[in-house]
């Protein structure tokens, strides 16, 4: 299947990527699934950005709407301020302001299964397993009481801090911040709570006590 | 009370229709009343493994689109007499029920009959939909082996979004020398990943093929493993608490005679 729509965690928010190939009756169409497919799991008032180059005024609109229904706020930004933001950030080592809903804290109580996908602003603690196929991706921390076998990504607004804890921590891949760490071809089940963080610029896994 | 039952895998292969036959059968022999409604339209094999084939008049799309009344287009099954099925048509496809249709016709069914099983088409898209629409529970098919466990857990996923919590899982041809010596999934690895409550394990049975052929589905053979597990299926749908079955090591006897030949 062909992505003409993505979300993407960036320094400066969550960011939807779109195929500027694709036409915007194909684009609205993917996006409504995938809106539909995660449901509940976008918190309420998550700030989505777009890059507005290629929208024509009215598809704007009709994307804003659409984001509406679902609860989500959608910033439309030009490529140049979006560029402009990135080099600020970088130059000034700051965000250039607060991401709402930073430091709340979602709680899902059930497994999520291989399609689905989690997307919150905040750090999210899953009682459940989080299945293979799946992805979980939190502007703050995870912290997973069962088996983590999915995609799992923390801080993925940049923040290099974000740790992940897993009973059982055998993901596909892990990523913090900008990180990406994949998992050996051939893995066992940990035996104990794990927790992934950066160190010395790289994703290191080790065992905790919980 | 009757039971809407949708069995479905995600997957295509596993042994949905197998199952859904099987348990029909099994019912029906329990003296349930029971009828199966095949929604794989295009692809129907339903009908076969009853070996009802040559008795179709009129078929679900010719019920749903209101030319003759459900009572025409029920075929009996010629030794159960309370077991009947509701054939698909070979010709049109799944563009051609909706789901609001068979839920109305299953409101329709439940009246007469005690279960109402419905054999659901491969895949996640419109008959997927249609299949499960009318559900009060469903019965996923899987095989111990990595695609067909993944394909189950989507689906799992899937028919929760639509707000059917019950469901059961089956566990089909199972290779009991395979699982010991680790060279397949056991049912631990399978209920790690897919955490839903098991009513049956099915071993890999030879007798299944030929009673497919031979239309007559593998639960009425008593010789048969397969049969015994279907049975246990059954029983466990009825309410009955049943053990799993344990599958006995190949002796050095059985090993000659499967290399030799029977």
């Amino acid at each position: 299947m062909s992505e003409d729509v993505k979300f993407k965690g960036s320094r400066s928010g969550l960011q939807l990527v779109l195929n500027d190939t694709a036409s915007f009756s194909d684009i609205e169409r993917e996006l409504k699934t995938k809106l539909e497919s995660s449901l509940n799991f976008f918190c309420k008032g998550t700030i989505v950005k777009v890059i507005s180059g290629a929208l024509k005024k009215e598809e704007q609109d009709r994307l804003a709407e659409l984001f509406h229904g679902y609860g989500l706020i959608l910033r439309l930004m030009s490529l140049e301020t979006e560029k402009a933001q990135e080099k600020k950030i970088i130059e000034k080592k700051e965000p250039e302001e607060e991401i709402p809903g930073l430091h709340d804290m979602t709680v899902i109580d059930k497994t999520i299964r291989g399609g689905q996908e989690v997307v919150c602003n905040g750090s999210i603690l899953i009682c459940g397993n989080v299945n293979p196929g799946s992805q979980v991706i939190a502007g703050g921390n995870i912290d997973i009481r069962g088996t983590c076998r999915g995609i799992v990504h923390a801080g993925a607004f940049g923040d290099t801090k974000a740790i992940i804890v897993a009973d059982h921590m055998m993901p596909m891949q892990v990523r913090i911040a900008e990180l990406i760490a994949r998992a050996p071809d051939d893995m066992e089940k940990s035996k104990c709570t794990e927790r992934a963080y950066i160190k010395n610029g790289q994703i290191v896994i080790e065992p905790i006590e919980r | 009370m009757s039971e809407i039952i949708v069995v479905t895998s995600g997957k295509g292969g596993v042994g949905k229709t197998t199952t859904t036959a099987n348990i029909g059968v099994g019912l029906a022999a329990k003296n349930k009343k029971v009828v199966l409604i095949d929604t794989d339209t295009g692809l129907r094999n339903l009908d076969l493994l009853l070996g009802l084939e040559n008795r179709i008049m009129y078929d679900l799309i010719d019920v749903t689109e209101g030319r003759v009344s459900y009572k025409k287009a029920l075929v009996r099954h010629k030794k159960y007499s309370t077991l009947y099925l509701l054939p698909t048509s070979q010709v049109k496809d799944k563009t051609s029920v909706n789901p609001a249709q068979i839920v109305r016709l299953c409101e329709d069914l439940r009246k007469e009959f005690d279960y109402i099983i419905i054999d659901c088409p491969a895949g996640i898209e419109q008959g997927f939909k249609t299949a499960i629409a009318a559900a009060d529970c469903a019965i996923v098919v899987t095989m111990p082996e990595i695609s067909a466990v993944r394909d189950a857990d989507k689906i799992i996923g899937e028919l929760g979004r639509a707000e059917k919590e019950n469901i059961k899982l089956v566990v089909n041809r199972i290779r009991p020398q395979m699982v010991r010596s680790g060279d397949m999934l056991d049912m631990d690895d399978i209920n790690d990943i897919l955490s839903i409550e098991c009513i049956g394990q099915v071993p890999d049975d030879e007798m299944v093929v030929t009673s497919t052929n031979r239309g007559e589905p593998v639960i009425s053979n008593e010789s048969s493993q397969a049969g015994q597990a279907y049975r246990n299926i059954v029983g466990r749908i009825c309410g009955e608490n049943i053990p799993f079955m344990e599958f006995p090591e190949e002796g050095f006897f059985d090993k000659l005679k499967r290399v030799f030949g029977k």
